[in-house]
């Protein structure tokens, strides 16, 4: 659905965007996760045709960016970072008018209402709260019922329940067949989310693969406990796979005498220090 | 049809955001200065209220659509949209148009220049489309409201100007290759209307024909880079 090959870019003189490709198939959430400034947006920009003059071939449904034509965008659905709504036109408004410029488009008080907005539909969207204005801009990505969606961060700054009926929402278009394209930082979205992450700093891919495999591959899940030697609370590890060989462990399990016990997997964000020498946030 | 969309959006943008309002409050001052003024003066008074206003304005209020439409981010949305550039283009300077052949018609029909309302309506049409196109340009190439009035201002003396001087000391047929001094023909009844509208409409189309690929690379481009 969308194939990116040597594909180089700056907005100035020095490299930005270096060598980079990958492949994203039909139904797929492909997650960029990296730190701010990494180029996230900016490969965004430039797979949604907003940026000329890069390098190298990229194609999205089909169709080579640079050469298409604007029809192609009656299948793109584009939430960007930042709100993209006329402030003073009420949310139906808003909605109502980009609905008119595509061929066919969805109901506008249906998804209005599943991102809790149906209330304050004839408001203007001056008066709306940040949270707000991101689920109007992001139903406003829907509105054609596109083939491919870009999503950029598009729960930054929703409090947790509104952050999950948009998650939800996300993984009902993917399970209509949909390829979304999906910006975060939250490394625990793009793990819930994701079949397959781009690690993105410097303008480079620094892995790619399925969450799972990311944090699989490098250190494994361990079982952290502690017991009490002599009035001493000890702390010891032993790797998930290793249990049976650390007698100390079987030990103490058979008299009861473990202080406490925890396993704990690598995380998305350690595997991303790890691999990066970077932080996410 | 995209066209149709787009001008209704455009006609409901230029409500909400109180372009009528500022018309209708002009219209009302014009038409009280009009009649405040002797009668002999008067329908100069108008050809000139109606060539610097109501067309004049599509100069600023394209001006002031397109840089709400870059900084409330609308045009990036426009830019992924199935719009194309001269739909784009056309939706603008239609909705402009009519609204600035209305206003027109309220100044011009008291002050009796009115004579022929075709050629007054045509022209004080085309000239609002060519004075939105050239808007439209500029627009496209800047970010801030000072420096879109300081670009108009070449923009107004090129068209102004030469009108002026002919409205009111150099009455020679070959001036009518000016789009300005083609509607002051045209508003004041004096004169060959069919050429003059002739040759407005040639301007009006060229500039429109820019217009368009002004857009297009401002449309392409709207992610940071400068073509
Ligand atoms: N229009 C522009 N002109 C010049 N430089 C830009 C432009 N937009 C972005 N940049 C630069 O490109 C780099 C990457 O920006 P980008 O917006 O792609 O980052 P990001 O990964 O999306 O970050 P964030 O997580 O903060 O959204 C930054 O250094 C930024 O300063
Ligand atoms: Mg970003």
């Amino acid at each position: 659905m969308i194939s990116v090959k040597n594909l180089n870019f700056s907005y100035t003189r020095t490299p930005f965007i270096k060598n980079v490709g990958f492949e994203v198939k039909t139904g797929e959430i492909f997650g960029f996760l990296g730190p701010s400034g990494a180029g996230k947006s900016t490969l965004q920009k430039i797979l949604t045709g907003l940026l000329t003059g890069f390098k190298g071939s990229v194609l999205v449904n089909g169709e080579a960016i640079g050469q298409h034509n604007n029809s192609f965008y009656e299948n793109i659905g584009v939430d960007f970072e930042f709100p993209s709504l006329y402030e003073k036109l009420t949310a139906y408004e808003n909605l109502k008018f980009f609905a008119s410029l595509y061929q066919k488009h969805r109901d506008i008080n249906t998804l209005l209402s599943k991102v809790g907005l149906l209330n304050d539909a004839n408001k203007k969207v001056s008066d709306f709260s940040k949270g707000m204005k991101s689920r109007l801009n992001f139903i406003k990505a829907l509105l054609h019922d596109p083939q491919v969606l870009f999503l950029d961060e598009p729960t930054s700054g929703l409090d947790p329940s509104n952050a999950r009926v948009m998650k939800d929402l996300i993984l009902n278009e993917k399970a209509k067949g949909k390829t979304i394209i999906l910006t975060t930082h939250n490394m625990y979205d793009a793990t819930e989310l994701c079949d397959r992450v781009a690690f993105i700093v410097d303008g480079n891919i620094k892995a790619l693969d399925t969450p799972r495999n990311l944090i699989m591959k490098r250190g494994a899940s361990k079982i952290a406990y502690t017991y009490s030697d002599s009035g001493r609370e000890i702390k010891m590890e032993v790797p998930l796979n290793k249990t049976s060989e650390d007698e100390t462990f079987l030990r103490l399990i058979r008299t009861n005498c473990l202080l406490s016990i925890h396993s704990g997997e690598p995380t998305l964000n350690d595997i991303f220090v790890e691999l990066t020498g970077r932080q996410l946030q | 049809m995209k066209v149709k969309s787009l001008f209704l959006g455009d006609v409901r943008f230029q409500f909400k955001y109180g372009f009528y309002f500022i018309y209708l409050f002009f219209s009302i001052l014009y038409i009280g200065l009009l009649f405040a003024l002797p009668r002999m003066w008067r329908e100069k008074a108008a050809v000139i209220m109606i060539f610097t206003d109501p067309s004049a304005m599509g100069l600023y209020f394209m001006g002031s659509m397109v840089l709400f439409e870059k900084s409330e981010r609308v045009l990036n949305s426009i830019a992924v949209s199935p719009v194309k550039p001269w739909e784009y283009v056309i939706s603008k300077l239609f909705s402009i148009g009519l609204i600035s052949s209305v206003v027109s018609l309220a100044i011009g029909i008291p002050a009796g220049i009115v004579i022929n309302p075709f050629f007054f309506i045509f022209g004080v049409f085309l000239c609002s489309c060519l004075f939105s196109a050239v808007g439209l340009m500029i627009a496209c190439k800047i970010t801030t409201l000072n420096q879109f009035i300081l670009a108009t201002i070449p923009a107004e003396i090129l068209i102004n100007v030469p009108a002026l001087i002919w409205l009111f000391w150099y009455k020679k047929s070959w001036l009518l290759v000016h789009p300005g001094v083609c509607i002051m023909t045209l508003c004041s009844g004096e004169g060959a209307p069919l050429p003059a509208l002739l040759v407005l409409f040639f301007w009006a189309v060229l500039f429109t024909v820019l217009a368009c690929g002004t857009v297009k690379k401002m449309l392409r481009s709207v992610g940071g880079v400068k073509l």
